[in-house]
């Protein structure tokens, strides 16, 4: 008896655990499985494609490489929503925040193009986080003071940042050339990539290490997910926005400024996702144009829900996504199966993940028999 | 130049680039009114206009065009409804996840059926205009003929449809026991259950004529204006239509007549992008017009409209 009432809280802790990670775990189990019939009715090969898939995200180094490279953006969109959803907020317009971003980058990265790295780095990030940061400050503001449904006002920005990126890119900050694209930046200003740092003998030794395109932007980016899980947890900053996002008429009541946290918080999911236009622009396209960004800031919303808001499940979650992104190209290319696919299953997870309740309860039900069983 | 501007032409274009967002904010209207939020209705627009299309192309004819587009509505606005009322799931975030879902299925389907991405073929019979008056001729008489003539007469039937829409739903909602019941259930669902009214098959029923109308909303950008569907052709006018329906403060008739107003904006950019040469404005700027609006109305009108009480609330039988 004894025993039991001893082993009880460790069990629960397990639980916790198992509740936490279960369910996107789960989620993303049922979701290829839902895209594998998909994909079977649809008379495509579901076993080959997924072996390309596979094969194109951790085959091979550089195979992995382009997982890193397609989940370095994924990881700043992820933490962007995430820290919205902390304060309750839906940051659906991370995509036009990203854009503002990578446009800051692209235009420093000119200018900056005579500085040393450690200059012209550490300035095109902050330059992209306050573009960022701009692009969701009026959604921000009217949220705040007049309660505008930021899922509305954020994705009409998103609309205006493409255009005017897209006016940008033709108009006055066309690169001579037919291209409808910007000046390419500095060497200094470029992320390297990762197989760069080391001398063609350690890659000859260790061939593991040659991770093709991934650049130095994840090392940045799995820190600033330090950053921002620190920041939620141990500061004031993190604690406001955490208390708004729970009961906001509490938090108003303890003290905290609601509308202030609100615009806080949306402007720093905005920095983030403008990151994440900076790392493109850094380390990918050294340039910005019309479609430099394959949905990502969309993409994000899949990650955060899958991080279940948490910046350090962001990571993993942003590897996942960024390793369909990767494997699809070779999955079209060797099973013939439309890439298209990949946001199927992305919309699957969502639901699921919303669904929370019943997947809970589906691992409650599962506990509890475990439980008895144990007992 | 404002004479070229301000043409019969300029008012009857209005009305119809209003039609798509009238009828996807009614269907908004309806879904709020009984509880539910619907930022799906860009997703449910962009399949219906893929069902449209797919339909259109296969059997040649537009009216069974328009009729796959309002059962790809409501089949999609089923899994809204499911996930929102049944399992209780954040409604804003089951909407996301049926807008992404609405990318890949009309993408997965555009590469299954046609073999490529992009844009489909034209489809082999539109939905024509259902009048055929010709203009009038010189003088004040004819003049007003002509006006007349291109506003009210000049349109294909789904821009009639959302205006019977809009008349129909005002009245269904204000002057119906339905209507009553159905903003009981966005208000106070408690108090609707308490007198038995069903609160899960009210919120059923609003979401899936949600669907039907965004479903139509679709079918009309592809069988009444484009004429082939794109990938992501509806380019956030599923936001621009719930954004409608608060402007118009959660009535049809409202919702009707805000969506005028980002017609007319939207009518306005396309005219003055002819008159480039003289403006010398960048086109983009007037492809943000409708967007900027948006935001503006919103702020604008806000602080001053109240939403359904329990809308966005899952209804936990006590």
């Amino acid at each position: 008896m004894s025993e039991t009432h001893e082993a009880l809280p460790e069990q629960r802790r397990w639980m916790g655990v198992v509740q936490q990670i279960g369910a996107p775990v789960i989620s993303v189990i049922i979701a290829i499985g839902i895209g594998s019939v998909i994909m079977w009715v649809s008379g495509y090969d579901a076993g080959a494609a997924f072996a390309a898939l596979f094969k194109g995200s951790f085959g091979s180094p550089k195979a992995f490489g382009d997982t890193l490279l397609r989940a370095t953006p994924l990881i700043f969109t992820g933490l962007a929503v995430a820290y919205g959803f902390s304060a309750g907020l839906f940051n659906i317009g991370a995509e036009g925040q990203l854009f503002m971003g990578g446009l800051a980058a692209a235009y420093l990265g000119v200018q900056l193009a005579a500085q040393p790295w450690y200059a012209a780095v550490p300035v095109l990030l902050l330059g992209a986080m306050a573009a960022g940061a701009a692009w969701a400050f009026v959604p921000a503001v009217l949220k705040a003071r007049i309660g505008a449904h930021e899922v509305i006002t954020t994705m009409m920005f998103t609309y205006i940042g493409k255009y005017l990126v897209s006016w940008l890119v033709v108009g006055p900050l066309k690169a001579p050339g037919q291209i409808p694209q910007t000046v390419t930046i500095g060497t200094s200003a470029q992320l390297p990539r990762i197989q760069t740092l080391f001398s063609e003998a350690t890659l000859e030794a260790l061939p593991f290490l040659r991770f093709g395109r991934a650049h130095m932007g994840i090392v940045v980016a799995i820190l600033f997910a330090v950053i921002m899980w620190a920041i939620l947890k141990y500061t004031t900053l993190g604690y406001e926005a955490r208390a708004v996002g729970f009961n906001p008429t509490a938090a108003e009541t303890g003290g905290i400024s609601v509308s202030s946290t609100i615009i806080k918080a949306l402007c720093i999911s905005g920095a983030l996702a403008g990151l994440s236009g900076a790392v493109e622009v850094m380390g990918v396209h050294y340039k910005i144009f019309d479609q430099f960004s394959s949905g990502f800031g969309f993409t994000g919303i899949a990650v955060a829900l899958v991080a279940k808001k948490n910046p350090l499940g962001v990571i993993p979650a942003a590897l996942l996504f960024g390793a369909l992104s990767a494997g699809s190209g070779l999955m079209q290319l060797e099973a013939d199966v439309p890439q298209k696919i990949i946001s199927i299953i992305q919309a699957v997870v969502i639901f699921l993940i919303a669904a929370e309740s019943v997947i809970q309860w589906f691992i409650k039900r599962r506990q509890k028999e475990a439980l008895s069983h144990a007992g | 130049m404002l004479g070229d501007i301000l043409t019969p032409d300029l008012f009857a274009s209005a009305l119809r680039m209003a039609t798509p967002l009238a009828l996807a904010a009614i269907g908004g209207t309806l879904c709020e009114r009984s509880g539910v939020v619907n930022i799906a209705l860009e997703g449910i627009m962009l399949i219906g206009a893929f069902a449209a299309a797919a339909a259109g192309l296969a059997t040649g004819s537009g009216w069974l065009g328009l009729l796959a587009a309002i059962a790809a509505g409501v089949a999609v606005s089923a899994i809204h409804a499911f996930s929102s009322i049944n399992l209780k799931s954040d409604q804003v975030v089951s909407g996301t996840a049926i807008n992404i879902l609405a990318l890949g299925v009309t993408g997965f389907l555009m590469e299954l059926l046609y073999g490529h991405p992009g844009t489909t073929d034209p489809v082999p019979q539109m939905l024509r205009p259902v009048f055929h008056f010709p203009n009038g001729g010189e003088g004040v008489l004819g003049t007003v003929w002509t006006w007349i003539n291109s506003i009210v007469f000049s349109h294909t039937p789904i821009v009639y449809l959302a205006i019977a829409v809009a008349v129909i739903a005002q009245w269904a909602m204000y002057r119906t026991r339905w209507g009553l019941r159905l903003r009981a259930l966005g208000e106070h669902p408690r108090a609707a259950d308490t007198v038995g009214i069903n609160v899960s098959r009210g919120r059923w029923i609003a979401v899936m004529m949600s669907g039907a109308l965004g479903g139509m909303a679709g079918a009309n950008l592809v069988l009444e204006q484009v004429g082939s569907f794109t990938e992501n052709m509806t380019n956030g006018r599923g936001f621009i239509a719930l954004a409608a329906n608060i402007f118009g403060r959660w009535t049809p008739v409202g919702s009707y007549l805000a969506s005028l107003l980002f017609g007319f904006a939207d009518a306005l950019q396309i005219k003055l992008q002819l008159f480039r040469a003289e403006i010398d404005i960048p086109p983009q700027f007037f492809l943000m017009l409708p967007y900027v609006l948006t935001v503006v109305v919103l702020a604008g009108v806000i602080g001053r409209a109240v939403s359904p009480a329990a809308v966005g609330v899952p209804y936990e039988k006590g």
